[in-house]
C-alpha cells in the first residue's frame, strides 16, 4: 500500500491529477483488478481522503484534491492543482520542497480574492493580511458534516 | 475548513454556524496546525505505513498547545 500511495501523490504532484487504478497497476506490475483492489485499501487506510461514489475514480487525496475546488494551487508557474480545502492548502507547501507555493481562492462571503504565499511552510505573503481559517462544523464524525465543509 | 479574507466576512457568510464562532484560527496557527512533522514526509515512500499513523495524536497535541481543546476542535463528543 505504500507504494501505492507514493504513486498517487507523486502523479498528483507531478501532473495535477490523481492517476487511474489501470495506470497504477501498470506502473506497480499489478493486474489491473490487483490495482483496484489496492486502491480501495489504500482509501480505507487514509480515510481522509475518498473515491467518487459509487466509482473507482479518486476525488480526493488530501491535501490535493482531483475534483477541482476553490482553492486554487499554483506552483512551478502554473496554477494546476487544487485543495481539498483552505486548511490542506496551507499543507501543499510539503509537497514542494524548495518552491513558492501560491494559493489563491475566492472569500465565500465577498467573492474577492484571498491570496496566501508559502514556502516550506513559512508563509511569505498574504493579501488581504487579516485572512483568518475557520472551521464550520467542528472535527468528529458526530459534527453531522464532512470537516472539510 | 476555508479561508476567509477576514472574521467579519466569515461571520456575514450566510452557511456561518451559530456553534462556528469557535472556529476561528489565525494563519500562522493554521500553518503550524497543517505543518507539524508528519506532513513534512507525504512524499516519504513509508508515509502512509509510518507516519500517517501518527498524525492524529499529533494534531491533537498541536490544537492542545495553541488552546484549542473543546469538543469542537478535537473532535471528541459534547459533554
Amino acid at each position: 500500500m505504500d507504494r501505492m500511495f507514493q504513486r498517487i501523490m507523486r502523479g498528483l504532484v507531478e501532473t495535477g491529477r490523481a492517476p487511474h487504478y489501470a495506470e497504477l497497476a501498470r506502473a506497480l506490475g499489478l493486474s489491473t483488478d490487483e490495482g483496484r483492489l489496492i486502491l480501495h485499501d489504500v482509501m480505507q487506510a487514509y480515510p481522509i481522503g475518498w473515491l467518487h461514489p459509487e466509482t473507482d475514480y479518486i476525488a480526493s487525496f488530501p491535501p490535493l484534491n482531483n475534483l477541482p475546488t476553490q482553492y486554487r494551487i499554483s506552483a512551478r508557474g502554473e496554477q494546476r492543482w487544487f485543495a481539498q480545502c483552505g486548511f490542506e492548502a496551507t499543507s501543499v507547501t510539503w509537497l514542494f520542497p524548495g518552491e513558492t507555493v501560491r494559493i489563491d481562492a475566492p472569500c465565500l462571503d465577498c467573492g474577492d480574492p484571498v491570496t496566501v504565499e508559502m514556502r516550506d511552510g513559512r508563509i511569505t505573503w498574504l493579501d488581504p493580511p487579516e485572512i483568518v481559517g475557520h472551521l464550520n462544523y467542528g472535527f468528529g464524525a458526530s459534527r453531522g458534516k464532512p470537516q472539510f465543509l | 475548513m476555508n479561508l476567509f479574507r477576514s472574521e467579519e466576512h466569515a461571520r456575514r457568510w450566510p452557511a456561518f454556524q451559530a456553534r462556528a464562532a469557535e472556529g476561528f484560527i489565525t494563519l500562522v496557527e493554521l500553518a503550524g496546525f497543517f505543518g507539524t512533522q508528519t506532513r513534512r514526509h507525504m512524499l516519504d515512500a513509508d508515509y502512509l505505513s509510518a507516519w500517517y499513523p501518527r498524525r492524529a495524536a499529533e494534531r491533537r497535541a498541536y490544537l492542545e498547545s495553541i488552546g484549542k481543546t473543546t469538543p469542537f476542535w478535537l473532535g471528541t463528543p459534547d459533554a
